[in-house]
């Protein structure tokens, strides 16, 4: 029981970091990132390279600097090819801009790595350790560790610094904050590097329990696109709630059935709940405008 | 004959007919077997991307279950041929009819949503039917497909794998395209222009937006159903791929590539990238990673595609003439041309929702054609008749709340008909919420709303306008790709014209009447200079052609004289009958227009009276003067 808590809080905290990346760029820009999956992918699929080339067996911290270094440079060029030129446009065109660079990245994956699932190591090589009489997986106490370190990073990156406060004034009124001098280009680059670096973490992070491939970018870009839409469009504390709660039904539903259908599942709980509140369950942080 | 050199001559039509020429004439002499295949696989595309021309490119719905729409005519096909044995004449309209009864399930509650709600929706759909395709093993053969599916044969000809499937597969995408071209240009094209360049504005000139999306959902999904069921036949095989992301972000690269909204952008988009791998054998398997890169480059470079880029080349090197600009109509005279007569139908009108009756309709009809169209300033007789003179609009103890703010407090007026009321109040004092209010953007949380006999309060806009209710916007709300003209024209759609034509002439009427400069009604609203743009504005509101008018300070941003003239077009219209609501900071303006002027602060009517007693009133000049008007 405490296990399966435990490994419930792992997966929630891994998709919390998803849905954050997520939503940080979806407020920057005010539209949807959708190549984020395939960064998630990416991230996952860079630690398992990268620990297949190591001469020796290297733990999953030691590669998180380094997968966070290189999906924070892709954050960059992502933000700069796919949003940049259509920043004056609808937010549709970054939609589908951002397909086409989801498309290219996981193509791109797929050259490099073939089509064959890897995994990637645990964060630290224990296995498991002993917890009120029961045994606990290691690799999940510390997945919740890192996961709760950068949300908690991100947090205080954002509301307690000078950058933070910059960022989120970009994010919130592109105009004004532009008129008050703030380098919002710059402000939106550093969100989307940002947000890469979190779903390249998560990435990493998700990797060993699960096998990576090119393809799951989708399956990835749903769930963050669901949590959003479960903790109100728009709104951070949501996002890393609305991860926590398709966790909670995975792992909950995963042990009557079988893990497709638990997926099919979510889906149709997600179109009930977009059928009875067409402006998700606890309304949009981000008001319409007319 | 000139007629259709004219026809040829305008746009890229020329070319366009002369590349599919040149491409018929090379695959008939020149193709191999293998490229003559690959001409009906783009066939089959084009049928599917015509589809999603329809609701991604008119509708600016981004649907992103054309690809599901695809496969599950595709399994619908299959299956039955493979399990029932049904022959292709009828398995190919099952797979027509099988997402397109998936479309009408989900798209009343889909479309309901915001647009990134609406994709994820759309895609929800695809992940929900591919699971479904993969976990029936027993029926659909699960993750590997389902093979030996019959060829084509239609009424026994055999159509195998060459040449006549090509003709088959061009002939429906032509017609599919043609009839995509028929709606981009006819009274659907000008109303779906309308709602793709703004939804809110589209409901308030008293169109149906979701009636209008929804029908284009279905039309994209028949497409694509079609399109499936051609491909399982010559495919000979239904496979899960057909149902997975990659064939949706190949039509929208399509689409993209090709030229967004256009039929024509179809055919080239789809015979452009099944041919490219072909192309970018050197790249092998990386040619993926090339669609993606066009895709993108299509959205940053090209967003109107390729056709978008030759129509603007030959807009630059060879200038068509300028558009012949139609005749003025006026309302109620007969239209010059027998055969509209019958479709005309100017006597349209929705009444709301369990409202006994039509008197608009009756009065409409009892409005005979008497003026001959070359006398377009002649004012028609009762053309804003109200049902009753009095209290056309009342309003009782209105309450609206955003949160901790209470935008309209306890508000009580009323306006009869033919009356000019003008409305001031410090910026935040509740006044555009009074109109989106009334209008039916908003819903109020307390009060009634009467308009014309009836409660309006809380219904939908679209149905409040084609009750006789029109709003214009502060924020103008011109769409920016049409023209003047358009723009006034799709005031007509709802109510009145059935046909595009008829709404333009009609819509140059008001034009005329707003004093709009002839040169200026043929140009795109997004060059227009700002005091034409009101003009237009005013012209689409008069256009409608209700008895009650909301306009959101029509006179902003505008000199003494052009206010001159905004006032005259106003006090005429109110002349013929036509009750005015008008917003407005400029006190010296309302108070030469207005018969009575409405002062709000924080929410609550101050003062209800004629213009005369507002500087003498001492709550409005504390409120409103900041001190005693000396």
């Amino acid at each position: 029981m405490v296990q399966l808590l435990v490994n419930a809080l792992a997966l929630g905290a891994a998709y919390a970091l998803v849905a954050l990346g997520f939503v940080l760029v979806l407020n920057a820009i005010g539209a949807v990132n959708f190549a984020h999956g395939e960064l998630v992918m990416a991230g996952g699929l860079l630690a398992a390279i990268a620990a297949a080339a190591a001469p020796v067996p290297v733990p999953g911290v030691l590669l998180l600097p380094l997968v966070v270094a290189v999906m924070a440079v892709l954050g960059v060029a992502i933000g700069a090819i796919g949003y940049l030129p259509l920043r004056r446009r609808p937010p549709a065109a970054v939609f589908i801009s951002t397909i086409a660079i989801g498309g290219m990245v996981q193509n791109t994956a797929l050259l490099a790595a073939g089509p064959e699932p890897r995994t990637a190591p645990p964060l630290l090589p224990a296995a498991a350790v002993e917890l009120g009489g029961m045994p606990v997986s290691v690799q999940s106490l510390a997945i919740i560790a890192v996961a709760a370190l950068l949300i908690g990073g991100q947090y205080s990156l954002f509301h307690y610094t000078r950058l933070g406060r910059r960022l989120r004034a970009a994010a919130e009124d592109p105009d004004m904050a532009r008129a008050c001098g703030i380098p919002v280009t710059i402000m939106v680059l550093i969100t989307f590097s940002a947000g890469a670096a979190l779903a390249g973490a998560a990435g990493l992070l998700l990797a060993n329990r699960f096998f990576v491939s090119p393809g799951d970018g989708a399956v990835y870009i749903l769930k963050a696109y669901i949590a959003i839409t479960l903790g109100g469009w728009g709104s951070i504390p949501g996002a890393v709630a609305g991860a926590f709660i398709i966790a909670g039904f995975e792992t909950v539903v995963s042990l009557w059935i079988s893990t497709p259908l638990a997926l099919g599942l979510l889906y149709l709980a997600v179109l009930a709940i977009l059928i009875v509140r067409p402006s998700g369950l606890f309304g949009e942080a981000a008001g319409r405008r007319l | 004959m000139t007629d259709f050199l004219r026809w040829l001559a305008t746009g890229i039509r020329l070319p366009l007919l002369l590349g599919a020429c040149a491409l018929a004439l090379w695959a008939a002499g020149a193709a191999s077997p293998y490229q003559v295949r690959l001409l009906a696989v783009a066939g089959i595309h084009a049928i599917a991307v015509a589809g999603l021309q329809l609701v991604f490119g008119l509708a600016g719905a981004l649907s992103l279950a054309q690809g599901t729409f695809f496969g599950v005519g595709a399994y619908a096909a299959g299956l039955l041929a493979v399990h029932a044995g049904w022959p292709v004449e009828a398995t190919v309209p099952a797979a027509v009819l099988a997402p397109t009864l998936l479309a009408l399930l989900v798209g009343g509650p889909v479309l309901r949503l915001e647009s990134h709600y609406f994709s994820l929706a759309t895609l929800g759909v695809g992940q929900v039917v591919l699971l479904a395709v993969i976990l029936g093993q027993e029926v659909t053969g699960g993750a590997n497909g389902l093979p030996g599916v019959r060829g084509l044969v239609l009424f026994g000809w055999n159509c195998g794998r060459g040449w006549p499937l090509v003709l088959v597969v061009w002939s429906a995408a032509a017609t599919v395209m043609m009839g995509v071209a028929l709606i981009a240009r006819g009274r659907s094209g000008l109303a779906l222009a309308q709602l793709r360049a703004d939804p809110m504005m589209a409901r308030c000139l008293g169109l149906d937006v979701g009636a209008l999306r929804l029908s284009m959902l279905v039309a994209s999904a028949a497409c694509a159903g079609l399109a499936g069921g051609l491909a399982v036949h010559s495919l000979r095989v239904v496979s899960p791929e057909t149902l997975e992301f990659p064939l949706m972000v190949g039509f929208l690269t399509m689409a993209m590539v090709g030229g967004r909204g256009r039929a024509s952008g179809a055919a080239v988009g789809a015979l452009l990238l099944i041919h490219l791998p072909e192309w970018l054998r050197g790249f092998e398997r990386a040619y993926l990673v090339v669609y993606g890169a066009m895709l993108l480059v299509a959205i940053v470079v090209a967003p109107e595609g390729l056709i978008g880029l030759a129509e603007q080349i030959r807009r630059r090197w060879w200038p068509e003439p300028p558009v012949r600009l139609p005749v003025a109509l006026a309302p109620g005279a007969d239209a010059p041309l027998s055969w509209f007569r019958k479709r005309e139908g100017s006597g349209e009108s929705t009444p709301l929702a369990g409202a006994g009756g039509s008197p608009r309709a009756k009065r409409q009809d009892s409005r005979q054609g008497t003026l001959s169209p070359d006398t377009p300033y002649q004012r028609p007789a009762g053309l804003w008749k109200p049902i009753n003179k009095e209290d056309l609009l009342v309003i009782t103890k209105l309450r609206k709340q955003f949160g901790g703010v209470v935008a309209v407090d306890g508000v009580s007026f009323s306006v009869a008909a033919g009356e000019i009321v003008g409305v001031i109040g410090a910026n935040g004092s509740g006044k555009t919420t009074l109109v989106n209010l009334i209008s039916g953007v908003e819903r109020p949380d307390r009060g009634s709303i009467r308009f014309a006999g009836r409660e309006i309060a809380g219904a939908e806009p679209f149905r409040i306008a084609r009750a006789g209710l029109t709003r214009s916007f502060q924020s103008g709300g011109l769409p920016d790709g049409l023209t003047a003209l358009e723009a006034v024209a799709v005031a007509r759609l709802a109510g009145h014209e059935r046909n595009r034509r008829l709404a333009e002439r009609r819509a140059r009427w008001f034009l005329d009447r707003a004093a709009v400069p002839p040169d200026q009604i043929g140009r795109r609203c997004d060059i227009l200079p700002p005091p034409v743009r009101r003009r237009v504005e005013l012209a689409r509101a008069l256009a409608r052609g209700g008895t009650l008018l909301l306009l959101d300070e029509p006179a902003a941003g505008l000199g003494v004289d052009d206010r001159q003239e905004v006032a005259t077009v106003l006090r005429q219209a109110a002349a013929d009958g036509l009750a005015i609501l008008v917003i407005e900071h400029d006190l010296d303006f309302l108070a030469a227009l207005a018969d009575r002027i409405l002062c709000f602060e924080r929410g609550h009517l101050i003062f209800d009276g004629p213009p005369a007693g507002l500087k003498a009133d001492a709550a409005v000049t504390a409120a409103y003067f900041g001190g005693p008007v000396t």
